[in-house]
């Protein structure tokens, strides 16, 4: 049922993968960080975020330009399930219509 | 069930806390079982065995490149391939977990490394930003096990029910679905967000991964937008 070789691919995926999550705390966990450096941490994660989701924003497709809109608009006043329902159903309707 | 948990308010904070972490996460299921239930198909397609899916999405648990991994897979497997394949889509998880590693000083050490196997993007996310909320910035060990139990089991148990049913639901992106994941992000970016300081390295990291996107293929777009607002940050915060 499992394979030896793909056993060792999924190993070493599995193994790299938590090599990057534990990297950060192993640098700094034993570190006191400075308040200045605290205040950096405020604003990192949302750089990071913001970076991941860069390809939507740099899109030409006008079906995902409107869901991304739609998205944008509903999350300055709703919480996550409506938005992502609004931003589904946008995305899904403008591809089927523009499409 | 809901109502069981209604009235249990004597019950001890831990217990609260895993129940508060799993309705948290409840509405991202809505993208977790649709790309599940795909990944799990894509994977038997390129000859992935149904004992290897869970074993994949168990031991890896990071969608991105276990999507990555499935398009690149052969038998045998580019051993080599996968494994560089997957640390450059991963290593945005090294800017997250010194993002996460302030708040988990007052955890044992065998802890916190068992607790940052799970961190995938969305539970970072969750977590930091109920981090942030709390006037305290305290770290949740409850909150956090809670949206875990939730995202993990769903994970795995759809990617594998995905390998057992086969595709069934089509291209997702005909229905919008993929919209899912930037609706998550953009809701976590607004509860993030700091005041007008948090603007501008905000606005350089999405400028920067933007044009990295346009020129460049693969997933360079993302430490490169990340660290171009990072140092933009340090030199404002500096000067504040």
């Amino acid at each position: 049922m499992i394979q030896l070789p793909a056993l060792l691919a999924i190993l070493a995926m599995a193994f790299v993968t938590y090599l990057t999550r534990v990297t950060g705390y192993l640098l700094l966990a034993r570190c006191k960080l400075s308040p200045r450096t605290l205040a950096l941490m405020d604003i990192i994660p949302g750089c990071v975020l913001i970076a991941v989701i860069a390809p939507i924003f740099a899109t030409g497709d006008p079906a995902n330009l409107i869901g991304l809109v739609v998205t944008l608009l509903t999350a300055t006043r709703f919480s996550l399930l409506p938005t992502m329902l609004c931003g589904i159903i946008a995305t899904g309707l403008s591809r089927t219509l523009l499409g | 069930m809901s109502e069981h948990f209604v009235h249990t308010h004597s019950a001890p904070p831990f217990r609260a806390e895993l129940w508060r972490g799993m309705k948290t996460s409840l509405p991202l299921l809505i993208a977790f079982i649709p790309f599940g239930l795909l990944l799990g198909s894509q994977a038997l397609q390129k000859g992935l065995s149904l004992g290897e899916v869970p074993l994949l999405t168990g031991l890896n648990f990071a969608g991105g490149s276990e999507f990555a991994a499935v398009g690149l897979w052969s038998t045998p497997p580019a051993i080599i391939l996968l494994a560089g394949v997957t640390f450059l889509i991963n290593s945005r998880h090294i800017i997250m977990s010194v993002a996460l590693t302030p708040y988990l000083h007052q955890l044992p050490r065998k802890k916190a490394l068992l607790l940052l196997f799970f961190m995938c993007d969305e539970i970072w996310a969750l977590v930091l930003e109920d981090i942030q909320k709390d006037p305290k910035r305290r770290f949740s060990v409850g909150f956090y096990l809670g949206v875990t139990l939730c995202l993990y089991t769903s994970w795995v148990l759809f990617t594998f029910m995905g390998g057992c049913t086969g595709n069934m639901l089509g291209d997702l992106t005909r229905y919008g679905v993929d919209m899912a994941f930037p609706a998550v992000f953009i809701i976590l970016l607004k509860s993030m967000w700091k005041g007008i300081r948090t603007a501008l390295p905000w606005c350089v990291s999405l400028g920067v991964a933007i044009a990295v996107y346009r020129l460049f293929p693969g997933a360079w777009y993302v430490p490169a937008g990340t660290i171009a607002g990072i140092i933009v940050a340090w030199l404002t915060v500096r000067n504040v």
